[in-house]
This record gives C-alpha cells, structure tokens and sequence, in this order.
C-alpha cells in the first residue's frame, strides 16, 4: 500500500518549542514538527484545525491558533478541559506530542477581503480568530476591524500579547469585557453583547466571525440580524466530539453534515439548514 | 443477455475446495448449537455449510472488526514519542453464501469507509476478496428488503451469484474477476439454458411474493423528510430503548466508532479502534459534560434519522438494507420496523 494511505491514523512527531501561559486554564504551544522536511512543507489555512495525540490520552481537535503567514511553527492554544488537555498543560519546552491534520474547512479568508471585519469571541474561543486576525492584519487588510473580546475576569483575559499588538493598529478596535471585574480593572463589565450594542456598524459591508460558548453565539447572533446582518455574513465554528476526524467515524454528525469535513466553519446560513443546539433555546 | 451458468450442488464442495487454495473461505456455517453464523472455515469436510438459515451476524466484522489497533505508540521519553503501524495479516478471503442485505450493506461501508478518505484497514480487507452470493428464494420472517429495494434478488456487487434451482446453482457475475474464476474452473459450470433462466425468474416472482412484514418504509422516509413524524413516537421510542446498542452491534449498516488509546506499558500502547453506538450517551459528550444532543430523547432518534433521512438527502438510498437483525436483537420494541410503523400506522 502506498505510504501516504497508511497514513490516514498516524500523527506526526512535533516538539515543543515554547510554551506561552495565556491564563490560568489556557496555554499556547508552540509547535514544530520533528521531521524538518514535514515540518517545511507544512502548511494550513485560518480555521483549520489539528487531531493532537498526547501518550495514553488518545487524540482531540485544537484548532490552529496561529497564522500561516509565519512559516516554521504552528501555536494551539489549549484550555483545560479534561484528560488530554490536562495531561498538555504538564507537558514542557522540548517535550514532543503528535499532531495528524490539518483538517476541516478554512474561513472563506477570500470572501474577507474588501470588507469591515466584526470579530466577536468569548473564552478560548479567540483561539482560531486570532489565526484569521494575524492573516488579515499580515497580508495588509485595510478596512476597519472591530475585535470585541469577553473573558469570565480579568485575570482570564487569554492572547494579552495579541490583543495589545491589535489595539495598536489604526484601523483596528478592540475592546475587552469581564463578566465580574476585579480590583484595578477600569474596562467593560458585562456580556459581549453589550459592547456589539455600542459598536457602530456597516451590516451591508461587515463579515461578522463569532466563536464562543453557545450561550455567547445565540445572544450575538440575535443582535446581528436585528441590525440588519445576512445569514451568510455571519461566519462561526461549531464544535462537536470528534474522533477521526477525516469524515468516516460519524461522532461529529449535525444531521447530514460532518463537523470534521463540512466544518468546523459554518455561515448562519448553513446553521439554518440544520437542527443545531447552539441556535435553539 | 448476459452470460448466465449453471453449477450443480454435487460440484459446489469440489469448486470450494478448488478456491480454498488460494483464499481463506468465510461462508454461513451451523454450529453445534444450532446457531447459523459467518465463520473461517479451516475444514471444509468437518463443518456443515448452511444455506437455509439467515447468518446471525452479517459480514461486519470480517471487514471492520470489532476492535482493531490501528498502530502501536512508543513514549520512551518526554522528547521521544513514535509510531509503528501492524501489518494486516489478513490473506485474500472468498465470502460465499451472501445474501443480497449484506452485500448491499458491504456495498454501503464502501462508501463510509473509501469515499470521504481511504481508511487503510478498510481497504485492505477489502482488497483481493471474491465474493459468492445467494439469492433469498425464501425471505425470514423479518426481512423487508423488498422495502429497502436490495433485495431478494440482487444483480450488482458481486463477482458471483447464486440463485438455488433445487439441484443446481444459476450462476451469475457482475465483475470481471467473476468471469475469471468461471474461466479458470470451467469444469464445474456449464451453460444455462433458457428454462433455467426463466425458473430463475420465476423464482424470483414467488420470493418477492414470500414476505412476511409489510413495511412502509417509502412512506417513513417521506415523513422523516418532511418533518412529520409526531413528537410522541420519539418520546416512546427513547422511553423504551435500553441504550444497550444491540442494534448497532448487529446491524450491517451501522459503522460509527470510536478510537482510544490502550497502554500496555508506562511507555507503551496500542491505538484502538472500536465499534460505538450512536444510542449511546457518550457518543457526542464533550468535556465539562456539555451534550449538544439530548440523548435521553434523542439517541434513538438520531439513529433513525441518519438511515431514514440524512442518508437519502446526501446518497438517495436509505441505509438500511432490511435484513430484519434489529428485529430479532431489540427487547425493548424499539427496533426500525417498529419505528416504520409507530410512524406510518400508529402501530406500537
Ligand atoms: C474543531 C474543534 C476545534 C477545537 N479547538 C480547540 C482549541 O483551539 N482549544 C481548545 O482548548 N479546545 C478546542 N476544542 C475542544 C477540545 O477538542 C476539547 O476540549 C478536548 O477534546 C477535550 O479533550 P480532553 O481529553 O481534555 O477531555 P475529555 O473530557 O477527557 O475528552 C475525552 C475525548 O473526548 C473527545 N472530546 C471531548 N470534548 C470534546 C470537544 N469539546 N470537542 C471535540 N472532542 C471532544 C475527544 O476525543 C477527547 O480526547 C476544539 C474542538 C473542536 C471540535
Ligand atoms: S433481507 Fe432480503 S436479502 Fe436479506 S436475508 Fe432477507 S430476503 Fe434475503
């Protein structure tokens, strides 16, 4: 059988280059792949994401949190969720992991161009917006980019580093909120939402990408189509337990749609089609 | 007309003998206890080939087994961490004695395995087999796959295909390795003539005559996609179903799985693979125990749905191919007949 074929299931052997503590439960690794060659012709695009293997722990998704302009390394940025994520957040500079992918359908980064750009993120939900940001704000995006971006206190503000580079930009705004302040912080307290409600905006020539929790998707998605958004305007990621993650193990399914393969990338559009969770109650 | 021959009962041992030796023969064998199952034949004198009795387990697992490493990994130290691949040792198999349910459920895996990416172990078992079916002159007391539209008679998938005249086999191949095996073991087979192609079809008139369980499936499939199943027969459904995953098992349609590591040593394990159920609860959890499907409520309906409904949308067939397995598995009353008539009739 022809190599690559063998290949379906097995990952590659990556070190870590550097670890990054983002917040209490979040960490971004810095990634190179052990085989230099692999590692030189590796390449992906924003919103696609890894199946990353850690020993005895199986794999899970992470999306790509870097962006592909900077060649040589890719950044997953990981939140403590359970064993595989933990078993991660004890892993150091030097220590190798393993990473198969990447998989899944991109952001239509080409259907950004020309556009206002709203990018609304809750949690570790910056993690794969952040890949699109860098490519944007890389590749010379000129129109206005609104970044509005809520954490559960200040000290879970993840990307401090990425967000004071944006915040830098003259055609980029970016504005942070907590849901409970803490001593010192001077900023925005409440829901995401209430930052869109204050945001002056172009529905007509605005893509909006959301990633967040559910609760945090319906609520922004509510307000986008009262101020006049298109479905297929609005960009977001789904998220579902995955285990192949090439189209065949079937735990991904939204109905006839494969996370995995017809996502994680969806337009509301496409959402609409679907009976999904993230949209109902 | 297509080349049609004619293989007496006296000359199949002796033609099975013939292909055994250069493949491994899995046909539907009687066991002491009664029980009709597909099983590797070593012998062909010591055990007892049934033709009369639907195997209890369709050809799943010979082509997707149970449980399977994918590959061994090796952690020796925190900056050494690699894999090995274990070669399939699987020889070229002849499965003979299928019926038209389990090649069209084969036919099905073809695609969940090969079309989205080539799984490499899928492919391998399926690679340098030679399948022999059976035509259903007699459907079981569960069959519909006049419903699901495979069967009792099939005329594509195969490399041969038996249809029993009584003392002799009406011989058909859709591949050209079936015309092979027919040209290199000329001396079993001889020419159909036209009366044996006529009882061939009259055969299969009467079988199509022969079932048992009405089922309207068309109609199911119809509501599903118009949304119109009510709401109480989910409810009876999920209220019944055991989660025990009987069915997936059993079904030869049902193909989800689930891949795990298993350590055989601090710095060693195995990459598993394993069957899963949709049915199950774990199926889609998440970690911090977030479910984006309701599975009290909607495991069992997931799984009618993705058959019924989301299978017809994207390849226009359902998945199910009628074999009537569920019927016999399901204790708890919620297999997909059941289903297909709480839907279509109000029958519970
Ligand atoms: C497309 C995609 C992108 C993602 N990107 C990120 C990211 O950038 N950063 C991040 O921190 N998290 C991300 N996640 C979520 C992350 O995959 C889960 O937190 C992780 O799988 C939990 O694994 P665990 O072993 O720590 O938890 P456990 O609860 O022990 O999970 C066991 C196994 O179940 C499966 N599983 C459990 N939860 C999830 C889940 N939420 N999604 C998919 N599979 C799951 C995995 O196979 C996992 O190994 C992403 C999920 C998806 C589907
Ligand atoms: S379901 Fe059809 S093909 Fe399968 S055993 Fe019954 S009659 Fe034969």
């Amino acid at each position: 059988m022809p190599s690559q074929l063998l290949e379906l299931y097995l990952p590659k052997a990556a070190e870590i280059q550097e670890v990054i503590e983002e917040n209490s439960q979040i960490k971004t690794f810095v990634l190179a792949f052990v085989d230099p060659e692999y590692n030189d012709g590796f390449s992906y695009e924003p919103g696609q994401f890894l199946m990353v293997s850690v020993p005895h722990c199986g794999e899970a998704p992470i999306s790509i949190s870097s962006t592909p302009v900077n060649r040589g390394t890719v950044h997953l940025s990981v939140r403590r969720a359970g064993k595989l994520t933990e078993a991660m957040h004890d892993m150091h500079k030097g220590d190798v992991l393993a990473l198969r992918g990447p998989y899944g359908r991109p952001f239509p980064m080409a259907s950004l161009v020309g556009r206002d750009l709203l990018f609304v993120a809750g949690g570790i939900g910056l993690a794969p917006l952040r890949s699109v940001i860098n490519t944007c704000l890389a590749t010379g995006h000129e129109r206005s980019i609104t970044i509005l971006y809520g954490s559960r206190t200040p000290s879970d503000i993840a990307f401090k580093a990425d967000l004071q580079a944006w915040g830098q930009r003259d055609n980029v705004s970016c504005q942070l909120t907590v849901d409970r302040a803490e001593p010192g912080w001077d900023g925005a307290v409440g829901l995401v939402t209430a930052l869109l409600g204050h945001c002056t905006l172009a529905p007509h020539e605005t893509k909006a990408l959301l990633c967040g929790p559910p609760m945090m998707i319906r609520a922004v998605l509510g307000q986008l189509a009262d101020r006049g958004f298109a479905d297929q305007d609005i960009i977001t990621t789904m998220e579902r337990h995955m285990k192949c993650a090439v189209g065949i193990c079937r735990h991904c399914h939204m109905d006839d749609k494969l996370v995995c393969k017809d996502g994680p990338v969806f337009t509301l559009e496409e959402l609409k089609q679907l009976n999904v969770m993230e949209l109902q109650g | 007309m297509t080349e049609k021959y004619i293989l007496k009962k006296d000359h199949l041992q002796p033609f099975l003998r013939k292909l055994k030796k250069s493949h491994q023969l899995v046909a539907p064998v009687q066991n002491r206890h009664g029980d009709t199952l597909f099983t590797e034949i070593d012998n062909l004198d010591k055990v007892h080939i049934d033709l009369d009795n639907q195997p209890q387990n369709s050809l799943k697992r010979f082509f997707f087994p149970q449980q399977e490493v994918l590959f061994t990994y090796h952690n020796p130290a925190r900056d050494s961490y690699y894999f090995e691949t274990v070669a399939d040792e699987s020889a070229p198999t002849l499965y003979f004695g299928v019926r038209p349910c389990d090649m069209s459920a084969l036919l099905y895996m073809d695609v969940v395995f090969l079309k989205n990416a080539r799984d490499p172990n899928y492919l391998h078992k399926r690679q340098n087999n030679i399948l022999v079916g059976l035509n259903c002159n007699e459907p079981f007391a569960n069959c519909f796959c006049n419903a699901t539209r495979n069967g009792p008679f099939i005329d594509f998938g195969f490399d041969l295909q038996l249809t029993d005249l009584g003392d002799r086999f009406l011989v058909e191949y859709d591949r050209s390795r079936g015309q092979e095996i027919i040209s290199s073991w000329r001396q079993f087979f001889a020419e159909a003539a036209e009366s044996d192609v006529k009882a061939q079809y009259q055969a299969f008139l009467e079988a199509r005559g022969k079932f048992r369980l009405q089922v309207h499936l068309d109609q199911a499939v119809k509501k599903l996609a118009e949304d119109e199943v009510p709401e109480s027969v989910w409810e009876e459904l999920s209220m019944r179903c055991q989660d025990c995953g009987g069915c997936a098992y059993i079904c030869p349609t049902c193909t989800c799985f689930t891949i795990r590591d298993q350590p055989i040593s601090d710095s060693d394990g195995e990459r598993v693979r394993a069957w899963d159920a949709c049915t199950f609860s774990g199926f889609t959890l998440m970690a911090g125990d977030h479910n984006p499907v309701d599975r009290q409520m909607r495991g069992i309906e997931k799984r009618f749905r993705h058959k019924l409904q989301f299978d017809v949308k994207k390849d226009n067939r359902p998945s199910c191919v009628g074999c009537g397995r569920c019927v016999n598995i399901c204790f708890g009353g919620t297999d997909i007949v059941r289903f297909i008539n709480m839907t279509c009739c109000g029958n519970i």
